[in-house]
């Protein structure tokens, strides 16, 4: 019996098959967020059933997440990314105390129980500034490739200080920063540090070791860094970061839909 | 009761006034279904889902008409009194002369929303110079503009010091359009120094004597305005019968607090206990009606807790609610998430308490006047979220701010801190704008979260 978790983010839409027994993970994709998403959803979910030769019969539950989960329609219920990021990275970093899930649209601080039970959550408002959308926002800028940041970043001797709040403004301040002779690599490391900081300072007090960073942001370089700078403690990098928040909702499903 | 508690939208309560209409509901004269509303460019009222109760019925009714009565009172020679950012106080000495019918001009900050921004009421504000970085309040400036909302009042009278900066700088171009103003000052409440005198508020908090006696004094202006106005002396008895009939209602709105947020089944909707709520100062523009309808509404919760009967599931998640919102779709938004409301702080629970009536009335007024939350530090709002949510068994809270309201930028913070670390519960933050469909989905998703965490800590 195989269950699944759709992640349907704002920038990507992941799924996670597992094995409902066993809780083996058995495959996962990704696609592009689009228009259509209820579409790309299912062509995605289709394409990998025929990839690893699973029947639809097979799947007996599915669990949709993240900020569309409303709009996938071949799901049996839809739980929270907050849950799910807790579920997932808790099975992947059981010492886990805060998870730092920095997405394409938003980002968010869950505090844990130690027993892997949301106690508190913070997520930021419509500004963008804490987000994957800033990176990229500087990425596009800077004619670099988003997934180059982190490699950019290290180079910087002297991160460039960032003092906007909005990321419209703060592609304000790049382009004079830019004019005004700045290096590149002092402006990426100036960025990764603003969006660090604008999401630490979500939590106040409440950010307690071990903290995990997961969500497709922890995929660029140097953000890690940046976050434990800005928390002023170790930050780790959580295994398949892109993925935790489907593995919560595919876990959610093999426990029949129940959070626990 | 005529049949089972349930939400239902506005096609069905319009199908179901037809029959309650037939079977002889009895109803005031400005009753009538509330989908007629619609016609009068109410159009928020298809989007949202109604308790299904005739006392409902009554209230949104009595709510969406005060516009009429206005007019109606103001043409049979009533003198009309505007009360500004004060919430509580200029009303209960206004509705002590039985010439003067006081109301909120601030009210209209609601419109935009209700009309769903048909009323152009902030286009008017834009047009000078209010813009959306104020708060929603300046509607009210939009609506002196327009004249649409409320007849002109015969006297403006707006609290001015401890309170917010839009709301002076919108009262001041209100000012600037030719009305005039009766500014009155109120402190910021700050804790009594050790050789101070001082007073203990209702409400629980303490003041300087030398604050309540400032207070008093600026009272007793407001006070020789309105005698001039309606041409009579206040004295002692006639501000006494004013204190008791707004405690009238002040005690019907408590009882309704206890009964709603304390059943075991919540047996009132959000959006219909925020409205309610909300006429702990709306009331002065008719209280014999306002009284009538808390009663109705009363009667019916009492019914429903009694008879085990409510609007939503049981193990509906218990939240706090801080802020009022302005588009009261995000009310329904939270029982859609399964969550249900048990405790408010809608920046005015000064008036939801009991105006002393053993003390010297003007003293009694001077001390619910300094009790208003606003006119305090957000700490202090802090320390009495956190007694209420002990009070009503709230689960969790969710802070609702206002896009453009700056009451205190840093509140959300504050108080998520001190009720955090005193009651270790969790807590969200969200941003309401006055029509807030296309946020529906993130605000939903951090409604829904703090759902989930409640219930997961309930199985815990």
């Amino acid at each position: 019996m195989i269950c699944a978790g759709i992640d349907a983010g704002s920038r990507s839409i992941k799924i996670v098959l597992l094995d409902s027994v066993t809780q083996k993970g058995i495959a996962t994709d990704i696609a592009d967020q689009g228009v259509s998403q209820e579409k790309i959803a299912r062509e995605l979910f289709k394409n990998l059933l025929r990839k690893n030769k699973i029947l639809k019969n097979d799947i007996v539950r599915i669990v949709a997440t993240g900020y569309g989960r409303n709009i996938v329609g071949l799901v049996d219920t839809t739980v929270t990314e907050i849950t799910c990021q807790a579920i997932g990275v808790g099975r992947l970093n059981p010492d886990a105390k805060t998870i730092i899930d920095i997405g394409g649209q938003d980002s968010k601080i869950i505090c844990l129980d130690g027993k892997g039970l949301v106690r508190d959550f913070a997520m930021n408002d419509r500004c963008a500034a804490g987000t994957g959308r800033f990176l990229e926002v500087v990425a596009s800028r800077l004619g670099v490739k988003l997934d180059s940041l982190g490699g950019i970043a290290r180079k910087s001797k002297s991160p460039a200080l960032i003092s906007s709040m909005c990321v419209v403004f703060a592609e304000t301040e790049i382009v004079g920063l830019l004019a005004s002779g700045a290096k590149k690599e002092d402006i990426v490391a100036g960025v990764q540090s603003a969006v660090a900081g604008r999401v630490c300072s979500m939590a106040g007090q409440n950010i307690a070791s071990p903290v995990i960073f997961t969500g497709g942001v922890a995929k660029i370089r140097g953000m890690d860094m940046a976050l434990a700078a800005a928390a002023g403690k170790p930050v780790r990098i959580s295994p398949e970061a892109q993925f935790t928040c489907a593995l919560g909702a595919a876990i959610i499903a093999a426990n029949n839909g129940k959070t626990l | 009761m005529l049949d089972e508690p349930a939400k239902i939208d506005l096609a069905e309560w319009d199908r179901r006034y037809s029959e309650m209409h037939l079977r002889g509901l009895n109803e005031p004269d400005y009753g009538g279904p509330i989908g007629r509303h619609i016609a009068e460019g109410d159009h928020r009222l298809s989007s949202l889902k109604f308790d299904n109760s005739p006392a409902a019925l009554r209230l949104w009714n009595l709510l969406l008409t005060e516009e009429q009565r206005l007019f109606e009172a103001k043409k049979r020679g009533k003198k009309l009194v505007g009360a500004m950012k004060d919430l509580g106080t200029v009303p209960v000495m206004a509705c002590s002369f039985e010439t003067i019918v006081p109301f909120y001009p601030d009210g209209a900050w609601w419109s935009p929303c209700i009309t769903e921004l048909s009323d152009e009421l902030f286009k008017a504000a834009d047009s000078i110079g209010i813009d959306e970085s104020f708060c929603p309040v300046r509607a009210v400036l939009g609506a002196f503009l327009t004249g649409d909302c409320f007849p002109i009042p015969d006297r403006l009278i707006c609290s001015v010091g401890a309170t917010c900066d839009d709301f002076s700088a919108i009262a001041q171009r209100v000012q600037a359009l030719g009305h005039s103003i009766l500014w009155w000052e109120i402190p910021h409440r700050r804790n009594p120094e050790p050789d101070e005198k001082s007073v203990r508020l209702p409400g629980g908090f303490n003041a300087p004597a030398c604050h309540v006696e400032f207070v008093k004094s600026e009272l007793s202006r407001v006070a020789v305005s309105l005698e001039e106005l309606a041409d009579e002396k206040l004295d002692n008895e006639k501000l006494s019968r004013g204190i008791k009939k707004a405690n009238v209602v002040r005690r019907c709105i408590d009882e309704l607090r206890n009964i709603v947020f304390t059943a075991r089944i919540c047996p009132l909707p959000a959006m219909e206990m925020l409205v309610a709520e909300m006429l702990a100062i709306h009331f002065c523009s008719d209280l014999r009606e306002t009284t009538m309808v808390l009663r109705g509404l009363l009667e019916e919760v009492r019914t429903r807790a009694k008879s085990k009967q409510g609007i939503l599931s049981p193990d509906a998640a218990r939240v706090f609610w801080v802020n009022p919102v302005a588009d009261l779709k995000v009310m329904n938004l939270l029982e859609d998430c399964g969550g249900r409301l048990c405790g408010t702080e809608f920046l005015f629970t000064h008036a939801l308490d009991i105006i002393p009536e053993d003390i010297e009335p003007m003293d009694a007024l001077a001390q619910m006047a300094l009790s208003d939350p606003m006119v305090g530090s957000s700490a202090d709002r802090a320390k009495r979220i956190c007694s209420d949510i002990r009070r009503f068994g709230a689960e969790a809270l969710v802070i609702s701010r206002i896009p453009g309201a700056s009451h205190c930028a840093v509140e959300g913070k504050i108080i998520s801190n001190i009720v955090r670390r005193r009651l270790d519960i969790p807590v969200v933050e969200i941003e309401v704008p006055p029509v807030s469909d296309s946020l529906q989905a993130t605000l939903r998703t951090r409604i829904e979260a703090i759902v989930e965490t409640v219930k997961k800590r309930r199985i815990k």
